[in-house]
């Protein structure tokens, strides 16, 4: 679709801004002619009958922008709001909607570079060769000049990408003079017709002819510090990464004007992508912004709170999308099946009992050992729930009632607490009430496993949370603990660290989601919820602090660090779970991109070649054991 | 009580039967021998003979015949499937487990590539009680059906229960 020079409408006005052209002449090479508009083939004739000329051709792209002016116009808060209001209020002479892709194109224009104090008009003109040649080395131009001709003065090529989203300029500090001007269609001719950086930057390399590239030079000299901005999306996708670090460091330095306007342009920028990282960028956007808009949040505005039943809700969907929990399941559960060979009564405590998915395959896989099942208890912990306190006792129940059918002897218990710091050995270790075959020290001592799942790195809010919650494991005694945690750092002392790693940590689970998700339904739905899932672990890492930021993640060696300071030692994860693992992995259909991977014997379960999820096992140091139960064989 | 309806058709019944002393009994018209043949079978082939007749498609869906399918591919035999089959019938039974989890496995993994396919059969009645219990949950709150196995791509799961 070539769009040709239009704006017989603003014959008269300033030279007559034109655009359209390059995502438009790039298909049609041979038609260079960006002559008087040519304006009238095929008008959409639905919106003409309501005033609006539109060419059939452009309805495409008219309708992207106009997103895009929606989304400019709904971001553009706080700061610019009322000079924006004020300035288009005011200026409505230079428009005419009639002409929808002109319009449009003016007020983002305007948007985008923000309203005036006017400049006085920067030497717009001089095409200097030697800029054209850097112009042209910076941008890659095609030796397309002869398409373009006219240029060298006011009018601004704007060119509209063809595809979707343009990528918008980075100014990287507000302070800058409105941006080098903006341009304005039409009328005031003193006002300043500099290239607004974000219409070079739309302007699609390949095609720039050497009078856009003049212009850009005059730009680029008007304002120095711009930087010379091209626009195709993987420039664009650099640029985003850019502004999201930028914007960190802006953070970290509370420069908070500058990072509020870093955090404009990326949700500009993010829109230029597609996938993945537009989503990352989307969600890293909004935590940046929560951060430097309410620096202390209460109560963990959207960020830790909401119910109970709504986070297990996105869990459960994140576990049907994606394979991470269900290798942590998978995993976890082969270490505590192989720690429990040969045990008549075993007995797992599980930090994070959510919905119970990890027990069912650990109960059949009881069921199925040679020699029978052992009886089997289990105690699920959980946090309070605010509307329904039940939720643990049905996990429960439902428990019980597939252990019956596989006729596993299974006792349950739920406990609610707050935080797992609350817990006591004695709560862990104590016997039902109903437990009432005499078996005070009895015939055979419990084997005791400790599961937890995504659990710990909560613990590390609070100090000191973490030693007595592993001082209360060890007293418990078990014969296997089972630690399933993220692999990344997320915990580090200075936010700028923190937010450079969790930028790579989600990019590689956002691209690993996007590579799996099944075509139906049910499958979008799950993908789209496991998105929001890690949305709010995003926003918990990056705009909260203190006792709120609950997603603490630190990597594999630190928590090896940790147990063993805690006096466990590492039991390695045998063959036979990681056969499992890479079997399941291959079961999905998305599965090239998963490795799972052995290292000293913990498993982990990366994205191509990033760890994402790191299972290992533990036990009590045998120093510190002493005592019959733990001296049975494993 | 032969009414006087019957009495012609037993004659015939009975004259029918004489010619076949005649001819050799055929293979195929005996369930229990259709079992043992049917049960060496892989999963989508059986599922076709189940769709030859009314006698075949009785003989496939027999639970023994599909436990020897997936018996296929266990390296324990018949030990292990003594101790399984109530775990398995409890969970859903053979013809569940296989089309539901071991199948679609064995179709995703390909042909080679998998040394212990008995390893394909634990991790696939693990998944199998995986979606027992989540469709025990479904049920009380009124979910569709468990997405857990979407992932070995079913597309929309009928439901069979």
């Amino acid at each position: 679709m070539k769009r040709e020079h239009q704006d017989t409408v603003h014959g008269g006005r300033g030279g007559g801004g034109w655009y359209g052209m390059a995502a438009e002449i790039e298909h049609e090479k041979g038609k260079g002619t960006m002559g008087a508009g040519t304006e009238d083939g095929d008008v959409d004739e639905l919106l003409a009958a309501l005033g609006y000329k539109v060419r059939s051709s452009d309805m495409a792209d008219v309708a992207q922008k106009l997103e895009q002016l929606e989304m400019a116009m709904g971001s553009s808060a706080a700061a610019n709001d009322d000079a924006l209001l004020s300035h288009l209020a005011a200026d409505t002479v230079h428009y005419n909607p009639s002409d929808l892709s002109t319009w449009v194109d003016n007020i983002l224009s305007e948007l985008n570079a923000p309203p005036p104090p006017l400049l006085p008009p920067p030497h717009l003109t001089a095409p200097a060769p030697a800029a054209l040649d850097h112009h042209q080395h910076h941008l890659d131009l095609s030796p397309s000049a002869a398409e373009q001709s006219t240029i060298t003065t006011v009018d601004l090529p704007t060119v509209p990408r063809r595809t979707p989203a343009n990528a918008y300029d980075l100014k990287p500090l507000p302070a800058l003079p409105a941006a080098a001007g903006r341009i304005t269609y039409g009328s005031d001719p003193q006002s300043e017709v500099a290239p607004s950086p974000r219409d070079r930057k739309r302007m699609k390399i390949s095609n720039l002819p050497s009078s856009s590239s003049s212009t850009t030079d005059a730009a680029t000299s008007a304002s120095s510090t711009l930087p010379v901005v091209v626009v195709d999306s993987q420039e664009a996708g650099i640029r985003l990464v850019h502004a999201l670090l930028a914007c960190a460091e802006a953070v970290q330095q509370e420069n908070l004007k500058a990072a509020d306007t870093l955090v404009k342009q990326i949700s500009m920028l993010a829109t230029s992508q597609g996938g993945a990282m537009r989503k990352v960028a989307g969600y890293f956007a909004e935590a940046l912004a929560r951060r430097i808009y309410r620096p202390h949040p209460r109560g963990g505005v959207g960020c830790s709170f909401d119910s109970v039943a709504f986070d297990d809700m996105l869990h459960m969907h994140f576990y049907e999308s994606c394979p991470y929990l269900k290798f942590a399941h998978f995993t976890a559960n082969q270490a505590i099946l192989e720690a429990f060979a040969g045990c008549r009564r075993v007995h797992v405590v599980d930090f994070g009992m959510r919905q119970g998915l990890q027990w069912p395959a650990l109960l059949q896989a009881l069921a199925l050992r040679p020699g029978g099942p052992p009886s089997f208890r289990l105690t699920g912990i959980g946090p309070p729930q605010p509307d329904n306190s039940d939720a643990l006792q049905e996990v429960g129940w439902k428990l019980a009632q597939l252990a019956e059918t596989i006729r596993v002897d299974f006792r349950y218990r739920g406990f609610v607490a707050a935080s797992l710091a609350d817990l006591e050995s004695y709560m862990l270790l104590g016997k039902d009430s109903d437990d009432c075959s005499a078996e005070g020290e009895d015939e055979e001592p419990e084997a005791v496993a400790v599961n937890s799942v995504l659990e710990l790195h909560r613990l590390l809010a609070r100090p000191g949370a973490i030693e007595k919650v592993l001082g209360t494991v060890r007293a418990v005694r078990p014969r296997i603990v089972t630690v399933v945690e993220q692999e990344a750092n997320h915990n580090g002392g200075a936010f700028q660290e923190r937010f450079t790693e969790a930028l790579h940590y989600y990019s590689t689970m956002f691209d690993s989601l996007e590579g799996g998700a099944s075509a139906d339904n049910a499958g979008g739905r799950d993908q789209a919820m496991s998105e929001v899932y890690l949305g709010r672990q995003i926003c918990n890492v990056v705009a909260c602090e203190g006792t709120e930021r609950t997603e603490r993640h630190e990597t594999l060696d630190q928590w090896r660090g940790r147990m063993s300071g805690a006096g466990f030692e590492p039991v390695a994860i045998g063959s036979n779970a990681f056969k499992q693992a890479s079997m399941l992995l291959a079961l999905f259909s998305g599965g090239d991109g998963y490795r799972v991977e052995e290292k000293d014997g913990c498993l982990t379960l990366g994205w191509h070649t990033r760890p994402l999820i790191a299972t290992s096992a533990w036990r009590v140091a045998a120093a510190a054991a002493g005592d019959p139960i733990s001296s049975t064989a494993r | 009580m032969s009414s006087a309806y019957e009495q012609p058709l037993l004659l015939q019944q009975r004259g029918r039967e004489a010619e076949e002393e005649e001819t050799l009994a055929a293979i195929t018209d005996n369930a229990d021998l259709m079992a043992e043949v049917l049960g060496r079978l892989d999963g989508r082939s059986l599922a076709a003979a189940g769709c030859v007749c009314r006698l075949w498609a009785a003989v496939s869906r027999r639970e023994s015949v599909w436990e020897a399918v997936c018996g296929q591919h266990v390296a324990g035999g018949a030990a292990a499937g003594a101790q399984a089959r109530p775990v398995v019938a409890a969970l859903g039974g053979y013809r569940r487990l296989y089309r539901l989890c071991l199948g679609p496995a064995l179709d995703r993994l390909g042909a080679g590539g998998w040394p212990a396919a008995r390893l394909s059969l634990s991790l696939s009645l693990s998944l199998f009680s995986i979606e027992c219990y989540e469709r025990r949950l479904g049920r009380e709150r009124g979910h569709p059906l468990p997405a857990s196995l979407l992932f070995l791509g079913h597309g929309n799961p009928v439901d069979v229960s």
